[in-house]
């Protein structure tokens, strides 16, 4: 049998300096409807900021509905496309910002984060990246997406 | 990843978690196909592993496999052959059949009367032609200890087939899982204080899954109770908060941390077995690394 190595951790490591804050930005709304609906010529809004019809060759392809809801601490922005009979084709995570995260993976993460607090937002973006761990703010998600339904499913067809 | 070639990451709510998958290839029509494609295998995993969803393998198992051989899919075949092996490798402590104590606790909802037993050695039977029986009446199985991370592995495999992807990364809300030649690293976050970083690691072309006590969001410095329990539905007694567990396979990897959450470092030999390595977070903050580990574990100064 080997080793197991042990460390205790420095109390300057746990219990210093504030949560931070950090966000991701997958995709614009422009670039989501594009993903949902590639054969699409035209999305005219139906709901100005929020609901558009998109339309490939003169028929409906479906629709797509943008919406946010709060995670643990912050929004997260979604968009949920619909089939032309209201069904969801797809839920795509447009942008997702918490005060902190589950595991976060970056080279540099450390540092950035040195002197920010959880009301200064970082927006991180190249080759900084992060997250997981988080389970409540998917829930408001998949509620938000049957909200969507309730409202919508069949009043847009 | 070469300097070149097209990096695009996205992000769907899947699996109860929110599910990103990141990949980098030549051409960036193809390179989003894989991502689709990636997407897909997670949901495939979702509809068939759900211990939620009324039509998924496991509910039907649920509902019928005592009374009569339920065929199951590949998929959820191959993921109960290695719970079964898991279970006999841990002397019972990996057992996917705790559902009707996490129902007792609250953690799991309830589809109808409960007898509380049944989850005992040899309740699951694997028959030819992807068919399962149960054992007992009361059997009930919950995937969640192990599905997150066959679901990784299947994303990975879908950007990997489809021949337009260089390297690729999945995380399914803690479980990771990477192919390609890039050199990844990730932050643990100390399960008391999540805004604390205890340690980076880093990893190539293999799997890292965590678990922790189930922390209350809000007053994370609390940390009673825990979705993961002992076999006999008695809780955790020991005094680890955290684990992360790195392995061949994320499927391995995630079914691992339910292993060390409840026997710390007495599971070396099973984590040899496996070729895993593992870190836990004691609830004094004491850190301790499994010997093949500790090359790539970065403390946090």
């Amino acid at each position: 049998m080997t080793e197991w190595i042990r460390y205790t951790l420095p109390v300057a490591a746990i219990a210093s300096v504030a949560s931070p804050a950090y966000a991701m930005e997958y995709l614009s709304i422009e670039e989501a409807q594009k993903q949902a609906f590639p054969s699409a010529s035209q999305f005219t809004p139906i709901q100005a900021g929020r609901i558009w019809k998109a339309e490939a060759g003169g028929r409906v392809a479906g629709y797509f509905i943008f919406d946010r809801v709060v995670g643990k601490h912050l929004y997260i922005d979604y968009a949920v496309a619909l089939t032309p009979t209201g069904a969801v084709q797809k839920v795509e995570i447009l942008q997702y910002r918490e005060s902190y995260g589950g595991e976060i993976r970056s080279p540099s993460w450390l540092a950035q984060f040195v002197g920010k607090t959880s009301t200064s937002s970082l927006k991180i973006n190249g080759d900084i990246r992060n997250i997981a761990g988080a389970t409540l703010s998917s829930t408001h998600v998949t509620e938000g997406v049957k909200r969507i339904l309730a409202t919508y499913g069949s009043r847009l067809k | 990843m070469a300097a070149a070639s097209n990096r695009i990451r996205r992000a769907r709510p899947l699996l109860g978690t929110f599910v990103e998958i990141e990949a980098a290839g030549p051409a960036q029509a193809e390179v989003v196909g894989a991502i689709d494609a990636a997407f897909d295998a997670v949901s495939g995993v979702h509809r068939l592993m759900s211990f939620h969803e009324p039509d998924s393998d496991v509910s039907r198992l649920n509902r019928q496999a005592f009374d009569r051989p339920v065929k199951v899919h590949q998929w959820t075949f191959d993921v109960l052959k290695t719970s079964i092996e898991l279970h006999r490798e841990s002397d019972g402590l990996f057992n996917i059949a705790v559902a009707p104590i996490l129902q007792g606790m609250g953690l799991l909802p309830r589809h109808d009367e409960d007898e509380a037993e049944a989850i005992a050695r040899e309740a699951i039977e694997l028959l030819e032609g992807r068919m399962i029986r149960f054992r007992h009446r009361g059997t009930k199985i919950d995937l969640g200890g192990i599905a997150k991370g066959f679901a990784v592995d299947r994303a990975l495999d879908a950007l990997r087939h489809s021949g337009a992807v260089t390297c690729g990364l999945v995380n399914a809300g803690g479980d990771l899982g990477a192919f390609g030649a890039e050199v990844q690293t990730a932050h643990i976050r100390h399960p008391r204080h999540p805004g604390r970083v205890v340690c980076r690691i880093e990893f190539a072309g293999e799997a890292l899954a965590s678990s922790a006590r189930r922390l209350d969001p809000f007053q994370s410095a609390q940390s009673d109770g825990s979705a993961i329990v002992r076999p006999d539905g008695k809780p955790l007694t020991n005094a680890i908060d955290g684990v992360t567990v790195r392995a061949p396979s994320c499927m391995i990897a995630d079914a691992l941390t339910k292993i060390v959450m409840i026997s710390g470092a007495d599971a070396g030999s099973l984590l040899e077995l496996y070729q895993a390595s593992a870190l836990l977070i004691t609830s004094d903050s004491e850190v301790r690394i499994s010997p093949d580990l500790q090359s790539v574990v970065h403390l946090a100064a």
